[in-house]
């Protein structure tokens, strides 16, 4: 009966407590705003806990994930590594007559018959589960109404006992910038990707500009990446980020860093120019801007019902994913937290739960994430650079993918292996991979982090050979300087801070 | 085969001075350490680089490894052959193997530096440690 007390009727809700009492459940009434990686996942939870669930959806089921984002940069990802491979085949002995080359509409037919197969997937789940999809676009009239607007312009309201805000989020645009969607593009115009323009200079090389660097460069655009920070992927560590901007140098993907984009001008030529910070300008052909991304928190109604925003337009949550509202949650990049599918996806797992009247708390504790550039990047916990600014006493073990006969055996040598441990309990704090599958592998340091295990467990588990996952098996090792395949420290020239051994660095240094 | 006419520094990189112009590169026992060098990431030109700091990364199949600059100066000259051919640095690490040129801000600097003889000798102490 507890769950008829809390809740608050606004005066304008034409449905009262006794309409509950005559349908005579326990049963919650649960509305989710949004059917992205986080809305969709909530609503298949509370409805597995037996709760009546209605998603409402103003675009497409799985939201950015699925149509703009991770899954449409992924499979134009494999059509340029795809392309590489064959430009490659001559290394592997494999004959290939004719001209290589590519067909964009066939790259873009795949990636929407991929994603249109993922959306019928995700349907379905919901269907399964009893949840109701209202396509149209939510709002909140109270705390116990969502409206929905469909597209023909009806109006429903759909009585909640719990709402969970899923509305996710947009790419972030500069003021100013004349964008038109064809040559001056946002991450969403860029995945429809209608031409590779000759030439295209990304502003913003974060995950999204860097993905999108290798991907242009793939298909014979000249690039040019245009960074505010001192370092492109600024946010992975430190020794990581200079892996990616030495690729970046080979695959001839100029990087400017340090630099804002303080103008756009078009010419006449269909070529545009773009001027910097430090003066300098870049003629170019099209431009993506790639700084971020805005929160969708704007008109749906949060104001008049007083939930709480902060400063970027967050919709500020505890980690039980409440808002300040009773009965009002949160989940996704809505509320500004670290902006990855599978932590929209976690949240929502907390969030169903606590509409339910469980207790769930979110830990942010172990998140991994991959990139997805050429090479891949897989990372979990602290960088290096955050070890150090907290005064940790910790130690790295290292161990290059060019020291195992698989990444050879593959052709696909370019990696690190890095593993930073506290350095009095030996305790991992982060693991940091790039190369081939590291997207993957790193699952292997989330694992050990979540259970809370150390370099030297970790280094003792047997690891089969011949895999990329001994790199990680090395660098564990590494940590105490016990690496075997690697060779002894002073035995190559300058064998300088790449190479294998201890890093104690006290704090404060 | 270590040329008379340059100067070696400690961690395996070579200096030719002509008058103020000094030619860099790494010397034929750092070639043979790396192995076969697939990569070369060179400074750009007008680039600052110190004595005694890393001027430059090559990758090799083996390794990737710093070259320490054994001079002061700013880079005038890259070598661009070794853009698409690096193998260049393994089969002629003293003639067309260079790396870049450098315009030096203090010539005494080369004083500090090892003649042939004394590199190998150095390589010798090396080897037996």
């Amino acid at each position: 009966m507890e769950l008829f007390l809390e809740k608050k009727e606004s005066v304008n809700s034409p449905f009262s407590i006794s309409a509950c009492m005559r349908e005579g459940s326990m049963t919650v009434k649960l509305t989710i705003i949004g059917a992205g990686p986080g809305g969709y996942v909530a609503a298949i939870r509370a409805a597995q806990k037996g709760a009546q669930v209605t998603v409402v959806e103003g675009a497409e089921v799985g939201g950015t994930c699925l149509n703009w984002g991770c899954i449409p940069t992924k499979t134009l990802i494999a059509s340029a590594e795809a392309l590489e491979r064959t430009r490659r085949a001559g290394e592997y002995g494999v004959e290939v007559s004719g001209t290589i080359g590519f067909n964009l509409s066939r790259i873009l037919e795949r990636k929407d018959k991929i994603v249109s197969t993922q959306i019928k997937g995700i349907r379905g789940l919901l269907k399964s589960r009893g949840v109701t999809l209202m396509e149209g676009r939510g709002s909140l009239v109270s705390n116990a109404v969502v409206r929905v607007e469909k597209k023909d312009g009806s109006i429903i309201d759909v009585r909640s006992d719990k709402i969970i805000i899923a509305t996710g989020s947009r790419p972030a645009k500069l003021a100013g910038f004349p964008f038109d969607g064809e040559r001056v593009m946002t991450s969403d115009d860029a995945v429809q990707l209608k031409r590779i323009p000759k030439s295209i200079l990304i502003v913003g090389a974060g995950v999204i500009g860097s993905e999108f660097a290798f991907i242009y460069r793939a298909f014979g655009a000249e690039v040019t990446l245009a960074e505010l920070m001192p370092h492109a992927l600024s946010t992975e560590d430190e020794e990581l980020s200079g892996i990616i901007e030495r690729e970046f140098k080979k695959a001839k993907i100029k990087l400017i860093t340090n630099v804002k984009v303080v103008s756009v001008t078009k010419g006449p030529d269909n070529m545009m120019t773009a001027l910097l910070s430090d003066g300098r300008e870049v003629r170019t052909e099209a431009i993506l801007v790639s700084i971020g991304r805005s929160m969708n928190s704007e008109d749906i109604g949060l104001e008049a019902i007083g939930v709480n925003k902060g400063s970027r337009g967050e919709i500020t949550v505890n980690g039980r994913m409440e808002t300040n509202v009773a009965g009002i949650y949160a989940i996704g990049d809505v509320t500004g937290n670290a902006m990855l599918a599978h932590v929209a996806s976690h949240q929502g797992l907390v969030a169903a739960e606590n509409a339910l009247g469980n207790d769930a708390v979110m830990d942010y504790a172990v998140v991994p994430a991959g990139i997805f550039t050429m090479p891949e990047i897989g990372s979990v916990g602290m960088r290096e650079q955050q070890v150090r600014e907290k005064g940790i006493a910790y130690r790295v073990g290292r161990f290059p993918f060019r020291g195992l006969g698989k990444a050879h055996a593959m052709g696909e040598i370019t990696g690190l292996a890095k593993i930073i441990a506290d350095a009095d309990t030996d305790k991992i704090l982060g693991v940091h991979l790039c190369g081939a599958h590291a997207a993957d592998l790193i699952h292997e340091g989330a694992l050990a982090m979540q259970m809370g295990a150390t370099s030297e467990q970790l280094g003792q588990m047997i690891h089969a050979h011949p895999t990329l996952a001994e790199a990680v098996m090395e660098a564990a090792e590494d940590v105490h300087g016990m690496a075997i395949h690697t060779i002894k420290p002073g035995n190559l020239p300058a064998a300088g801070p790449g190479s294998e051994g201890l890093d104690a660095k006290p704090g404060g240094d | 085969m270590n040329p008379d006419d340059i100067k070696y520094h400690r961690d395996h990189s070579w200096v030719r001075i002509e008058g103020k112009r000094a030619t860099i590169g790494i010397s034929d026992f750092a070639q043979e350490q790396l192995g076969d060098i697939v990569y070369v990431d060179l400074p750009e030109v007008d680039t600052e680089v110190d004595a005694d700091s890393e001027l430059s990364e090559i990758e090799s199949t083996k390794a990737t490894s710093p070259v320490v600059s054994p001079i002061t100066g700013t880079v005038v000259e890259v070598n661009e052959d070794l853009a698409d051919s690096p193998e260049i640095i393994n089969e002629d690490p003293y003639g067309n193997g260079w790396l870049v040129v450098v315009e030096m801000s203090d010539p005494t600097e080369v004083g500090d530096l090892m003649n042939k003889s004394e590199y190998e000798k150095f390589l010798k102490e090396e080897e037996e440690k």
